[in-house]
């Protein structure tokens, strides 16, 4: 018997030394440089959980480029990112897609890891409505976020230490100024989805939403026109509500870039109209030294660019007078907006409205959260990324509109953001 | 080479007529209760009471064909004299099939027949372990190739992977009739082992007569077989406020007709502890283990039957009404980043159904029929919030998930199978197989979804769903029978109705889509046996995956319909070899498919989501079991499973990179390890005492695409980490359990002890769900059968 039991207890031990004699294998070295070109794709098409990686690079990418390397950072919610100086954050937890503020860790070996995270105080309320982590940066102690938990207040934080406890601006008493006692109004909230700062006067959407299932505040407004406080941050006061007129859906949480300064200062507003598939999209204004919706400009979606609402402004990038746009060159419907290629990059001459097409870059899938243009070493960079397999970010060249591809990525999704920072 | 035994004593001479009694035992001379013992057609069968015995009194003398048979063992035919004394047998039978002096023996188990028959599965013996305070789920991660997910624990979700293939790939079944017609109330979740004679897993080529859609896998619950009149109960009570009860009864009559029923109640809180993030007053997320709140699970199932069987119209008519009750907790949505706190989800069904079989002989026809009437509801309307430690917070909005609910939503679900067979030859023989299955599905949800642009309930609108899935298969036998070949084809048809809108789409309410799509399918599978320890088996099979209701209605929810979705296809092969002797069995298979059109589900519009035909897989793969007998008192099994599931067809477009990836969220290499023992008159007189210990492995996967050359290097990719840093891994996981179990020597009752997670190790499912920690269970049995 004991010699069965023996052979038993071999066998046992034999096998569980088999299974567990793993190890770990060492961390590819990296090169130590003060510069990082960070790098944002999107690999969702199964996943729901806008799966994806960020990589640093040391150079400037050139050629075709694979965003999945040693020093990756593979997670959740790659599906953009906002960022501040040398700082980027996310407002998507990379372990589990959960809404807050993720600060994005870059080595100066070129490792990417996630940081920090600022949570809603409610997680199920966050859950449930969302838009918790939608942040603005006042300067590198102070920015502001939205928070389901108290919807109609503006939290701070500190985008340093990553850390709450400032407080927090109570726009409770504006938000009840309209509707009293409007059955239809099922939520409200202020900055979920807009939070800008210009000339030390924070701008805070109002939402007054009809919705209270899925996606709650978003597509949903209850009014014709939309709302926007606006907070004097010498004292955190409210000072007063503007409004853009006949339109609706402002913005869209702020890793949609939906909202742009240009060079003279003046901030540009895109409002996605009346439902996801568009109607009575707008693109508003503030100029640089007014606190007012400017009423004398609006660039309309049908009246100056098509003549039908059949589809919306998804982000403006604003320099020097001019917007660059992406707009749909097929009537929006569920199935396309995602998914087709149908976004075509326009260069919009503010003073005249003219709409002009950039060549070079293809007409692609939306850029939706992602980065359609920025500027990184004096260069403005489109994303082209289409379902047949172009992904990269291409040179615009304002003199004659076109654009040339500056580098290509064949592993790790749609290309959603290029940033570049100095390790600090 | 096993045996059966049979011990002829004479214990007396006595006058005529006389009595003839006598015991079953199996090999280990462990007495078996409920075994059928006949000697001719003129004496009334007797079965084995709780001591194994049997009697035939007043019994004249003259030539008996002595029978015996017991579910799990091979028949004993042998033809006595009985010369009028009293007379003591002792007949011991086998799990084997063999031939021994003096005793004659024909067939094999059934166990055994399924395992050896051509088209492979997997046999999880239930009745073997019906004792041991175990779920089916549990037994069936033990078997190679097999992987059982449950997202979380008693009661909850279950996922079945085979060969890499699973969710709707899988298709599950009791005694050969879609499960689905129980409507949730039954199923490898939640069925106590004890009310099932086994389970069998078909992996690759799926028998026409279980008249399936399954792409490379099937599971078949074949329920308890019953002989003459038996009460079967058992509770177990364990961690977390789990309680597990179970009756059985069955009689039947000496003029053919019988009478049972059939019930288990499912309770627990699964409160165990989970490793959870909560908020700090910085709104850091820090780590914290609390229990959990709102996770209770409770159920019940009743069914009830009556027929007759073995006239001469009717070898067996049964009529039986099932129903069932479940109520849920949900504690947390798909993945544990926040906690619910009054979310439910109910479902409660009335199922009648009709069987009719009978053998006219070469023809054998078994009709079935039944009729479910499923109510489900999600109840979210709490107008607040919940954190991990159960403190409710006011809100204004209703429900605390992003989609309130008060739905009732009825399914009406009818299901005809016929199966006709056909004995042409001792050698060759056809099975044709055909199922109906009708859907139909309709409720109301105040909170629910709105047409776009109305207040038109979109569950309001009926949807239809039907689908006709008919085989046919040729066996013959060549060779002296040591050649099987099983020659299949297979039609599968669907068709739907329904409204193609959600939120954004224009829809006309009035525009009822319809769809529809037939397909075929071809299979063939062979066997050869060499001796008596040697078996070969080898098949191939084309066969179709229907789209399912869900895939193509959508959920009411994120999850938009899509009625232009079409099956996936899957060329599957599998080649096997099976080794038995007395003291060893080891089997090893392959495997080998390739899957196009996988229906997997995509982002569309935000927050919407759509099942779309999409990517293809190609796979193999290599499983081996083996089982070593050391005496009578222990046995040894291990087994191991690896596959290599990856993404293929991907073409040249944005998500190119992804060819070649593995398959995600798939475990990829698994192994099990367990030890049985058997030990008799431990504390008396033919007492049993059988103590066993589990250990089960799962390599680390992950839960998302990384590049290929980003694997784990090692053999097989069986060691290291990936080389890119992975967020969305699940660990390697190590599962021990033991437990023992008594049977009393003189009362049919036995009691089990098991510790679950001796080590209390991290366990993760679906989407890293944590499992329970360390748990312990004791559960009791009692089993009556008593002689007609």
């Amino acid at each position: 018997m004991k010699m069965q039991f023996s052979r038993a207890a071999i066998a046992l031990f034999t096998a569980a030394a088999l299974f567990t004699a793993c190890t770990k294998d060492d961390p590819a070295p990296g090169q130590d440089s003060e510069t990082k070109y960070v790098l944002i794709t999107l690999s969702d098409r199964v996943t729901g959980t806008k799966a994806g990686f960020i990589s640093a690079f040391d150079e400037m990418p050139t050629g075709a480029i694979s965003n999945a390397t040693a020093g990756s950072l593979e997670g959740q919610g790659m599906g953009g990112w906002r960022t501040y100086g040398n700082n980027i954050y996310k407002m998507f937890r990379t372990e589990d897609y959960a809404t807050g503020i993720e600060k994005i860790n870059i080595a100066a070996d070129g490792t990417v890891t996630a940081g920090q995270f600022i949570s809603s105080k409610d997680q199920a309320a966050a859950a449930k409505y969302f838009g918790t982590g939608n942040f603005v940066i006042k300067d590198d102690d102070t920015g502001y976020y939205w928070d389901a938990a108290e919807p109609t207040k503006i939290q701070k934080f500190n985008p340093s230490s990553m850390t709450v406890s400032l407080g927090s601006i109570d726009l409770t008493e504006v938000l009840n100024e309209r509707g009293t006692g409007e059955d239809g109004i099922k939520f409200r909230s202020a900055g979920q989805k807009l939070l800008a700062i210009k000339g030390n006067k924070l701008y805070a959407n109002l939402t007054y939403a009809k919705n209270d299932a899925s996606q709650i505040g978003f597509f949903d407004d209850f009014f014709p026109d939309v709302y926007i406080a606006v907070i004097d941050l010498q004292n955190e006061t409210y000072e007063k509500t503007i409004s853009i007129k006949n339109t609706g859906s402002i913005t869209y949480i702020n890793e949609n870039h939906m909202y742009d300064y240009d060079t003279n200062g003046d901030l540009y507003i895109v409002c996605q109209g009346r439902s996801s598939i568009g109607g009575q999209s707008k693109i508003a204004r503030i100029k640089a030294n007014e606190t007012d919706i400017d009423a004398t400009w609006e660039l309309d979606y049908a009246a100056d660019y098509t003549d039908d609402y059949n589809g919306k402004f998804v982000g403006v990038f604003a320099k020097d007078g001019k917007l660059i746009l992406t707009v749909n060159t097929e009537p929006l419907t569920g199935s396309n907006i995602n998914s087709a290629n149908i976004w075509k990059f326009y260069a919009v001459d503010v003073a005249t409205k003219d709409f002009t097409e950039i060549t070079g870059v293809p007409v692609g899938t939306n850029p939706g959260a992602a980065m359609a243009a920025v500027e990184v070493d004096g260069k403005v960079l489109l994303r082209g990324s289409t379902v047949g397999g172009e992904n990269g970010y291409y040179e615009y060249n304002p003199s004659n509109q076109t654009a040339t591809l500056a580098f290509s990525v064949n592993a790790g999704g749609a290309v959603s953001g290029f940033h570049k920072i100095e390790v600090q | 080479m096993v045996t059966a035994l049979a011990i002829l004593m004479a214990v007396y001479v006595h006058g005529q007529p006389g009595t003839l009694t006598g015991m079953v035992t199996d090999e280990q001379g462990n007495v078996l209760v409920g075994a059928s013992v006949t000697i001719g057609g003129a004496v009334s069968p007797q079965i084995t009471d709780h001591a194994g015995r049997f009697a035939f009194a007043n019994l004249p003398s003259g030539n008996y064909t002595l029978r015996v048979t017991h579910v799990g063992y091979a028949e004993y035919i042998e033809t006595i004299r009985f010369d009028g004394r009293k007379t003591e047998l002792t007949i011991r039978l086998s799990a084997q099939a063999t031939i021994l002096e003096g005793a004659t023996v024909i067939g094999k188990t059934e166990t055994q027949q399924i395992r050896e028959q051509a088209i492979r599965a997997v046999v999880v013996d239930t009745r073997a372990v019906a004792e041991q305070p175990t779920t089916l789920a549990e037994l069936m991660n033990r078997a190679p190739g097999i992987r059982i997910r449950q997202s979380g624990g008693l009661g909850n979700a279950v996922d079945v992977s085979v060969n890499g293939f699973q969710g709707n790939s899988v298709q599950y079944f009791r005694d050969g009739i879609p499960l689905e017609y129980l409507g949730g109330g039954y199923g490898i979740n939640n069925v106590p082992i004890n009310l099932l004679e086994r389970a069998e897993v078909y992996k690759g080529v799926v028998p026409v007569s279980l008249g399936g859609d399954a792409l490379g896998g099937a599971i078949n619950l074949v329920t308890r077989q019953h002989i003459g009149s038996m009460l079967d109960i058992s509770y177990e009570v364990a961690s977390f406020n789990t309680h597990i009860a179970n009756l059985s009864a069955y009689h039947h009559t000496r003029s053919g007709w019988f009478v049972g029923f059939d019930a288990f109640y499912n309770y627990s809180d699964n409160d165990y502890n989970a490793d959870v993030e909560v908020v700090n007053e910085n709104a850091n997320l820090v780590p914290a283990t609390v229990p959990l709140f709102h996770n209770g699970y409770s159920h019940y199932f009743l069914e009830t039957y009556a027929g007759v069987s073995n006239t001469s119209w009717t070898d067996e008519l049964r009529f039986s009404v099932a129903h069932y009750n479940m109520d849920r907790e949900s504690q947390h949505p798909a993945l544990m980043t926040n906690p619910y706190g009054a979310l439910t989800m109910h479902n409660k069904g009335w199922i009648p159904s009709l069987r009719y079989r009978k053998a006219f002989g070469a023809f054998a026809v078994d009709q079935f029929i039944s009729y479910s009437a499923v109510d489900r509801s999600r109840i979210d309307t709490v107008r607040g919030t919940y954190n991990w430690y159960g403190d409710f917070t006011p809100h204004t909005g209703i429900g605390e998930s992003p989609r309130p609910s008060l739905s009732a939503v009825d399914f009406n679900n009818i299901i005809a199978r016929t199966n006709l067979g056909y004995r042409i030859s001792e050698s060759h023989s056809l099975n044709a197989n055909i199922i109906i299955n009708h859907n139909r599905r309709i409720g109301t949800d105040p909170y629910g979804l709105r047409f776009a642009g109305t207040d038109i309930d979109v569950l309001s609108k009926e949807a239809i769903y039907s689908k006709t899935i008919a085989g046919m298969s040729w066996e013959s036998k060549w060779l002296d029978e040591r050649l099987v070949n099983q020659l299949t084809a297979k039609f599968f048809r669907f068709n739907t109705r329904g409204i193609n809108g959600f939120m954004a789409n224009a829809t006309d309410l009035d525009d009822y889509t319809t769809s529809e799509n037939n397909n075929w399918g071809i299979g063939n599978a062979v066997k050869y046996t060499l001796g008596d320890r040697h078996l070969l088996r080898a098949s191939v099979e084309l066969t179709n995956r229907l789209p399912r209701e869900n895939e193509l209605f959508g959920d009411n929810d994120t999850r938009a319909p899509n009625f232009d979705l079409e099956p996936e296809r899957s060329l599957n092969a599998n080649f096997g070899y099976r080794y038995q002797s007395s003291q060893l069995t080891a089997e090893v298979g392959t495997f080998y498919r390739k899957t196009k059109g996988m229906i997997l589900l995509v982002p569309v519009q935000p927050p919407f989501a759509q099942y779309q035909n999409l990517d293809s897989i190609r796979g193999y793969g290599v499983d081996i079991d083996l089982t070593y007998q050391i005496g009578q008192v222990l046995q040894l099994n291990t087994n191991a499973t690896w596959q290599d599931n990856r993404m293929v067809d991907i073409g040249d477009g944005l998500y190119k990179w992804i060819e070649g990836t593995r398959l995600r969220n798939t475990p990829y290499f698994f192994a099990n390890a367990a030890a049985v023992g058997n030990l008799g008159s431990v504390l008396s007189t033919n007492d049993k005492l059988k103590p066993y210990l589990h250990w089960n492995f799962i390599r680390e996967f992950y839960l998302n695409h990384i590049p290929r050359d980003a694997e784990p290097d090692g053999f097989l990719g069986l060691f290291g980490q990936a080389k890119v840093p992975v967020t969305n891994v699940v660990p390697n996981q190590h599962l021990v359990s033991a437990g023992i179990n008594y049977f009393f020597a003189t009362q049919p009752i036995s009691v089990a002890f098991e510790m679950k997670n001796i080590a209390n190790s991290k366990l993760y499912d679906y989407y890293k769900i944590q499992r329970p920690g360390r748990s312990f269970h004791v559960k009791v049995n009692y089993h009556l059968t008593k002689k007609r």
